[in-house]
Order: structure tokens, then sequence, then C-alpha cells
């Protein structure tokens, strides 16, 4: 019973008797008004060690996603380039690494904690902010948790997002469910979304597309930005 | 200088001269997209009719006295034209458990509060404290965002509903000028809301409070404007811009 909108990560996992009790949730899936794009922790940690299964980096690069991550890089460069060609706005965030920033115990999440450098939290290259776009340090999982974020997309204007990044269950999830909560229409975009176990990875995406978000294909979300380009080309 | 304001009687000449140097309250953009904000306007601080405040405040004791009741035909007036354009009208008013618990800090700073706690809470002679007045009840297509703390943005879905209404500003009416239509305008201003505030459409207990506190807002965080102002910008705007609540199954609610 696979038909476009069940046509993802989930496939394979999701058995029949679950997409009927979901069936309710089926829908035109879109791109919604005056996007912008929030691109969820790509900081080097989750790049560290290559393209390997990540419990083979498990000892030495604990935050890795290894090869879910390296999959990633080519279809995000195609995302923010295709955002930039839109000239929508584009948000990053990464972990607030400032000394003497918070009290014991705050984190993205409740794991055991690993030394880290601020290195770690620096963007991945390939995906290196360029003036203009706004990068939001955070202290917990989600983009919108103590951070400007509202303030900055009711100045634009903007009334949706387009999602992607890293982990699929932690901050991914996190961030799509406060956008959700604001009224903002989310549109998360599967091959630029990842997480450290393909099971996690898919379960989440699958909650995420029934209930709050849009799960789309890089191919359709680029196509809409590119009609946006072409617009904006004709007005100028 | 300018034109005579409200709270010229309270300001210093160095205040005066403060203001007019470094810039204070220049005139911004009103936005395009504006809701209307009614904070608090309910029984608890207008009483069930006109009367002084000094009588009002042994029944509500956070009664605003005949002011509130000045500001209301205002209101009614900026309710319409709202209403005639298809531009939102979000209400506020407090809620709250019949044990008061959830007063909280409320607590802290009035001896009087103790007396809505048990039986009655915030019921007097029959009447709901927190029921908005009855002249400018809330219609089946209007918003009523329930809250707790000052602020009608604070623990609430205001900014949710403005961002689905697709709004870059608020008009802001209502009571206390000092406390909750202050922060209701802090946080809009916050969170990048062109902030309008309608003089003659709020008002506070305190005479000194209410000037002051637009004294403040108009130098900082928004345009203090009178009423005439707001709706001749009102009926420049087209009309039906918003997707309003279809305000289906409403009518049982809103004939209460």
């Amino acid at each position: 019973m696979t038909d476009h909108f069940e046509d993802h990560a989930w496939k394979d996992v999701a058995p029949d008797d679950l997409l009927e009790i979901y069936s309710a949730y089926r829908r035109d899936t879109f791109v919604g008004p005056n996007p912008a794009l929030l691109l969820i922790d790509l900081y080097n940690m989750a790049y560290k060690g290559g393209a390997k299964p990540p419990l083979e980096l498990q000892d030495t690069y604990p935050s890795s996603c290894g090869k879910y991550a390296h999959a990633a890089i080519e279809p995000t460069k195609e995302l923010i380039a295709a955002a930039r060609g839109a000239g929508i706005p584009i948000f990053y965030c990464t972990s607030d690494f400032r000394a003497m920033n918070a009290p014991r115990g705050v984190g993205a999440t409740r794991r055991n904690s690993t030394p880290k450098t601020a290195e770690d939290f620096e963007i991945w290259p390939d995906f290196a902010p360029e003036p203009g776009d706004v990068v939001i340090k955070k202290q917990r999982a989600s983009i919108f948790a103590g951070t400007p974020l509202v303030s900055h997309l009711n100045m634009l204007g903007v009334q949706s997002v387009i999602v992607c990044g890293e982990s699929t269950s932690g901050c991914v999830r996190a961030s799509c469910v406060d956008a959700y909560s604001n009224g903002l229409h989310v549109s998360l975009v599967e091959e630029c979304t990842y997480d450290r176990h393909e099971l996690v990875h898919k379960m989440n995406l699958f909650d995420l597309h029934h209930k709050y978000a849009d799960v789309m294909h890089i191919d359709e979300v680029t196509s809409h930005l590119g009609d946006l380009a072409s617009t904006r080309q004709a007005a100028e | 200088m300018t034109e005579p304001r409200i709270w010229d009687a309270y300001l210093t000449d160095r205040d005066k001269q403060v203001f007019a140097a470094s810039g204070f309250g220049a005139l911004a953009e009103w936005g395009a997209r504006p809701a209307l904000l009614v904070i608090d306007v309910n029984y608890a601080f207008c009483d069930t009719e006109p009367k002084p405040i000094l009588d009002s405040i042994k029944t509500w004791r956070t009664s605003c006295g005949e002011d509130a009741w000045e500001a209301i035909p205002v209101l009614q007036t900026l309710i319409g034209a709202c209403h005639g354009k298809g531009v939102p009208v979000i209400y506020t008013t407090g809620h709250r458990r019949a044990d008061n618990w959830d007063s909280g800090s409320w607590s802290w700073k009035n001896s009087r509060r103790k007396e809505e706690k048990g039986i009655g809470g915030m019921t007097r002679n029959g009447v709901e404290g927190n029921d908005i007045v009855d002249a400018i009840a809330p219609g089946p297509q209007d918003l009523v965002v329930q809250k707790q703390k000052p602020s009608g943005f604070a623990g609430t879905p205001l900014a949710s509903y403005l961002q689905l209404l697709g709004c870059d500003s608020v008009i802001v009416t209502g009571t206390t000028t000092s406390g909750c239509v202050r922060a209701t305008v802090l946080d809009a201003f916050s969170l990048n809301f062109r902030v309008t505030v309608v003089e003659d459409g709020c008002f506070d207990r305190a005479q000194a409070s209410h000037a002051i506190n637009l004294c403040d807002m108009h130098a900082k965080y928004a345009n203090v404007m009178k009423s005439g102002e707001v709706t001749a910008y009102l009926s420049g705007l087209g009309e039906g811009m918003f997707d309003l609540p279809s305000g289906d199954g409403m009518a049982l609610e809103a004939a209460e």
C-alpha cells in the first residue's frame, strides 16, 4: 500500500497495520509560503571519523553519525545552493559553547558527556555559512528553545520552514515540533536528515511526517526552490 | 516642539530636553497586517458599571473605576472597525484554579490577594471577575487568550496565533496601562511585531502610572496614538486580508 505519501525511508519497516492506523494523516505535502531554511546541527562532530558505521566510531567519535552523515553531504549542499538561488533566509544552529554559559546538566540530551572542543561545534566546511546567513547558538535540543529565532522569523515575514540536519530523533524532531507549535508549516528534507541508527531515523521521520511535518524528497524541495528562484529573477 | 501629550504634566524640564535630544519617540511604521489586542477588559478591572474608583475597589480590588468605562466606547469603535475589515480581534483575560494555587507570584505583592482564595474565588455578587465586559463581548470569529501573567504572550499561544494569521503588527488596548498592557507591548516588541498603543483605549487605576507608562512606551517600543488616528489607519486597510476563524459552532458560546 505504498503510495506517494508513504514512499519514504520508513516503508521497509512500517507494517501495513501501522499504515492503516495512520491513514487519517494522509494529505498533500508541500513547501509553505515565505519559507526559511533551518539547518540543524551541521557541525563537525557529526562527521568525524569518516563514512563508517557509527558503531565503529563509538569509542573515538561517539557523537559521529558516520556514514549516514556523509551520505547526506551532497544532497545538503544541493539544498543550500537551491535556497541561496531562491534568496530565502538561511538559519544554522549549533551548540552554545561559550565558557560559563550554563549550569551543570544543561544539554541537548541526557547522554553521558565526553570532552568536546569549540572546533567540534563549528559548521562542517562544505556548508560554511555566508554573510547574510544567521547562526543560532542553542543549549538544548530545539533551535527555538531559549533563542531569538521566532523574533527573526517574524521580522522577515517567514510563514514556513524547510528543515534538515541531525539528529532526526533529537534536535531535528524537537525543532520540527516547536516550529509546528509556533504556527509554521514544516517541510523536512529526507535525504538531508540523519541519525546514528537507521531504525531510529526511520521511525522518527514516520512520526514527524504523520503528525507535524511534511517529509519531502530533495528533488521536490529543490524543484520548488528553483521555481522561487525563477520568480525572483523575473521580478528583478 | 510637538503637540501636547498626556504625559507632559509629569515630566521635568530636563526630561523633555533629554527626550528631544536623544531621538526617542520617533514615529515607527505601522505595519501592514495588524491584529487588535484587547487586554483584560473584564469585570475585575472595570466593575459592572462606572463607579468612582475608591468605591469600586471595595468590591473589585483591581478595578480602574470610571476610567475603564470611558475607554469602553473607544474599544467598541475599534472592535467594530476591525470586524468591518476582517482584521483579527484577540482578547486576553485571566484564568485561575478555584483554589487560587496558580496565582503564584501575584500573591507576593498584594495584601488583598487572599480574598480570591477559597469559596467565591474571582466571583463577586454572582459576577465572574475574569469574564470580559459584556459591552465589548467577543464575537464568534474573535480569539480569546487565557493567561495567568501580565503579558498576553507569557505561557500562551498568542505568538503562534499571530504567526498563523500572518500578522506583522499589533494594536494594543485595554488594561492596565502600567501592567498587562505594557508587558504585552514589550513582548510584542521583543518578537519584532510593530506596536501601536491606543492612548484613549487603555486605562489604569493610577493616573500618573497611565501617563508615564504611555510616555515610556511611546519613547521606546510603540507608537502611542489617539483612537481617531487608529480608526483612520484601519479604514485604509483592504478587506478580508486574514484567514479568520470561521466561528462555526461558536455562536452558542458567544451568546452565553
